[in-house]
Order: C-alpha cells, then structure tokens, then sequence
C-alpha cells in the first residue's frame, strides 16, 4: 500500500499534469476554429497551407515536437527555454490540427441547407458561419472535444522526457526515493485515469443531452 | 542552417534507430491484434467475469498515459516475478498491451457491424459457433476495420518515441544523442520530424491502398472510441 506522505507526494504533480493540458487544449481550440473554417470557406492557396500544417502535426511525434522547441528553437526563441512552455505550445498546436478535424467533421455534419438557408434569409457567409452554424458544430463536437482533452492529460506525460514537475515525474521521483518498483507508478496511473475518464464521460454525455435538446443527429 | 550534410556522417546510427522504431511499432500492433481480437471477441460473446475483465483491462491502458505503463512494466516485472527483461522484451510487451486495448474497441465496432441475420442464417445452415466465426463474422469484420486500425497504426506509431524513457535506442532516442553530440539540436530534430513525416505518409497511402482493394462497398463502420 502506498502511504498518506508518499500520496500527497505525488498529488502535487496533479496541478501541473492538469495546467498543461487545459492550456494546450485551450492554444489548439483558439487555433483548431480558424483552421477548421478555412478549410470551409477560405481561398484554394490558404486551405493548402490549413491541410499541410494538420498533415504536418499528425505525421510527427509530440515528443519530437517538444525536443525541437525545447532543444532546438530554444537558440532563436528564448521563450522555448522554459520546458513548461515548450511542453504547451507542442501540444498546444498539435491539438490545433486534431480540433481542427473535429470541427470540420461537426460543421459538415449540421450541413449545406442551413448555409443555403441563412444566406436565403439575407445573411452573409460570416453571420451564417457565427450565429447558425458554428453554435450547432460545437454541440456536435463534444464528444470529440472530450477524447482530445482526454488525450492531452496523457500526452503530457510527455513532458517528463524536458524535465518538467508533472505527475510522472513526481511518480518517478517516488520510485528512486522509495525503492518501491510498482506503487508509485501504478498510483500515477490510476490518478490519470481518475482525471481522463471523467472528463471524457462527461463532455459526451453532456454533447448528446444536448443533441437531443437541439433536435440534431 | 548551414552545411546540413553533416547529418550524413549520422546516417548508418539513424537508420538503426528507424528499424528499431519500425520493428517496435510491428511488434506492438502483431501482440496488439491478437489481444485485440480475443478481448474483442470475449467482450461480444463472453460471460459477464469475462467482461468485467477485459473492461478493466482496456480502461487501465487507455486511461493512462504510454510512458507511466512502460515504467511500471520495466521496473517492476523483475521484481515481482524475477524474470530479468530488458528494454526491448518491456517496451514490445507494454506496446502490445496498450495496442491491444486500443484495438479491441475497433474490433468490437466491426464484429458488431457484421449483421445479426447472417448469425441466424449460419446456424440455420448448420454452422458450428466456431465456423460462423471464421468464415462469416472474421472476415468481415478484419476488412472493415481497417480505417480505424490505421489510425491505432498512426498513433502506435509516433508513440514508440515514449520508449526513450526506458532508454531504448530507437528514433528519438538517437536522434537526442545525436543532438547532444553534435551541438546541432535544431537540424537533427528538423531531419528526423521529416523521417517519421515520410514514414507516415508513405504507410497511409499503402493501407488506403489496401483497403480500396478489399473493401466490401456499402458495409462500412463508425468506430466505438
């Protein structure tokens, strides 16, 4: 059994953990939108650019991602020293390019029609896209928008790798320190799950209430 | 930027890594399969202690991170049992549990996609439980899962660059060394994101290659995340 000190140990890596994600899901939500719209509206030579910045982000590791700001970019953007922040912006904008994904999916899904429809009515493509469409996408999204959250909480085990405090270093650490080979980790492993699975469970139950709300498929 | 072919002189140390990162990625996705399939297949057909397992075994090595999993497995496997085990056995053991897990939730999407009727119908004909499977229910099932498989493959993938953390010499790692060595950390890393870029690119258009082939048209799957 894991002991109450060695818990509340390994309980402050919890912030971090949580900090990085929520700020990389919030970079890759500011980012995912436009690239998701572009990809619907834009001229030809700007939805080339969108497709090859998200073929760019899903064909590299996160990891490598990270190593290259930290490591790499760190000479010519001092910024990237601080491997918090190099951990934030590689998770941050590789998931620009996977909301990005799941908002292209959900505004095809609420359809054509009711572009047709507002246009019909007078307003223009941007009015459309801000008050019709883009209110029901995000109900749509959801569900996806959870599994991305999700999969930050775990990818930022990652940034252990820079030598950031977050919950896997601080199991890590517990390791060396107790000489115990299995509590430590399966502890940190049982709290993400207690973080991912929530979050995850709730924005798709919370997705399809509204759905159904909403009369949407 | 200049001189970037000093990155040559590294060729024959980066190509090992590549082979090593592709060797793990196989590995995880041949166990992962197998797992897959049988977890898959226990949690439509089995008993309900069955499924209680396979539910908790799926939910632990999705819900938690590669890099915490690899460091509980290489850690404490030979304190707990004594088998001494090295990177390599740790990391493609732990890449085949994670994937596996991954891969039962396809698997599951795609047997239940295969129609209830052709169940009924098979018996009717006389089939054995175990004939309906293989004839009627795999082959089906394994054609339209593809899609979603290649996204487990995608993500399997990139994550064999966690094994680091383990100390497995495979891209990451030797690309970080190299990095160290040379000073040089900006070209290497540009010079192996382009190496795992062309990998992935090349391996998606093989598996969408595939597919179009084999594909059973009008019988397609949303798959159950």
């Amino acid at each position: 059994m894991i002991t109450l000190s060695d818990f509340l140990f390994l309980l402050q890596g919890v912030p971090v953990t949580l900090s990085i994600s929520l700020l990389s899901f919030a970079l890759g939500f500011i980012i995912g939108i436009p690239i998701a719209v572009v990809r619907q509206i834009a001229p030809l030579e700007l939805t080339v650019v969108a497709e090859g910045y998200e073929k760019v982000m899903r064909g590299i590791p996160v990891l490598v991602f990270m190593l290259f700001l930290h490591f790499g970019l760190a000479g010519i953007v001092p910024i990237f020293k601080d491997s918090f922040i190099s951990s934030v912006v590689a998770l941050g904008l590789r998931s620009g390019a996977y909301q990005s994904q799941i908002f292209r999916g959900a505004i095809n899904s609420v359809g054509r029609d009711q572009m047709r429809a507002a246009i019909s009515l007078g307003m223009t493509r941007t009015q459309a896209f801000r008050h019709i469409i883009l209110p029901q996408a995000f109900i749509v999204a959801l569900p996806g928008l959870g599994s991305e959250i999700a999969l930050l909480i775990k990818d930022s085990s990652y940034s252990f790798v820079l030598g950031v405090l977050d919950l896997t270093k601080y199991s890590d650490i517990l390791r060396k320190a107790t000489k115990s080979f299995i509590i430590p980790y399966l502890t940190a492993a049982i709290l993400y799950i207690l973080m991912t699975f929530p979050i995850a469970n709730y924005l798709d139950r919370w997705g399809s209430r509204l759905k159904t709300k909403y009369g949407l498929r | 930027m200049s001189d970037i072919l000093f990155i040559l002189e590294f060729a024959g140390l980066i190509l090992e890594g590549f082979i090593m990162t592709v060797i793990m990625t196989f590995l995880g996705l041949a166990g992962g399969f197998v797992l897959g399939v049988l977890s898959a297949l226990g949690d439509v057909y089995g008993g309900k202690f069955l499924k209680i397992i396979i539910n908790a075994y799926v939910e632990f090595f999705r819900g938690s991170p590669l890099i915490v999993q690899l460091l509980m497995f290489y850690f404490s496997i030979p304190i707990l049992t004594g088998i001494k085990w090295d990177a390599f056995t740790a990391g493609a053991v732990t890449l085949m549990l994670n994937s596996g897990a991954y891969q039962k939730g396809y698997f599951k999407g795609a047997i239940e996609a295969v129609f209830k009727d052709q169940l009924l119908a098979a018996k009717s004909l006389g089939m054995t439980f175990k004939q309906t499977l293989m004839h009627i229910v795999l082959p089906q099932a394994l054609r339209i899962v593809i899609p979603p498989w290649t996204n487990e493959y995608v993500s399997l993938g990139l994550s064999t660059s966690a094994l680091i953390v383990i100390g497995l010499r495979e891209l990451t790692n030797i690309s970080k060394s190299i990095a160290a060595q040379t000073f040089r950390p900006l070209e290497v890393y540009l010079f192996t994101s382009i190496i795992y870029l062309v990998w992935i690119t090349v391996s998606l258009k093989v598996l969408d290659y595939i597919y179009n082939r084999v594909r059973i048209p009008g019988l397609e799957v949303t798959s159950e995340i």
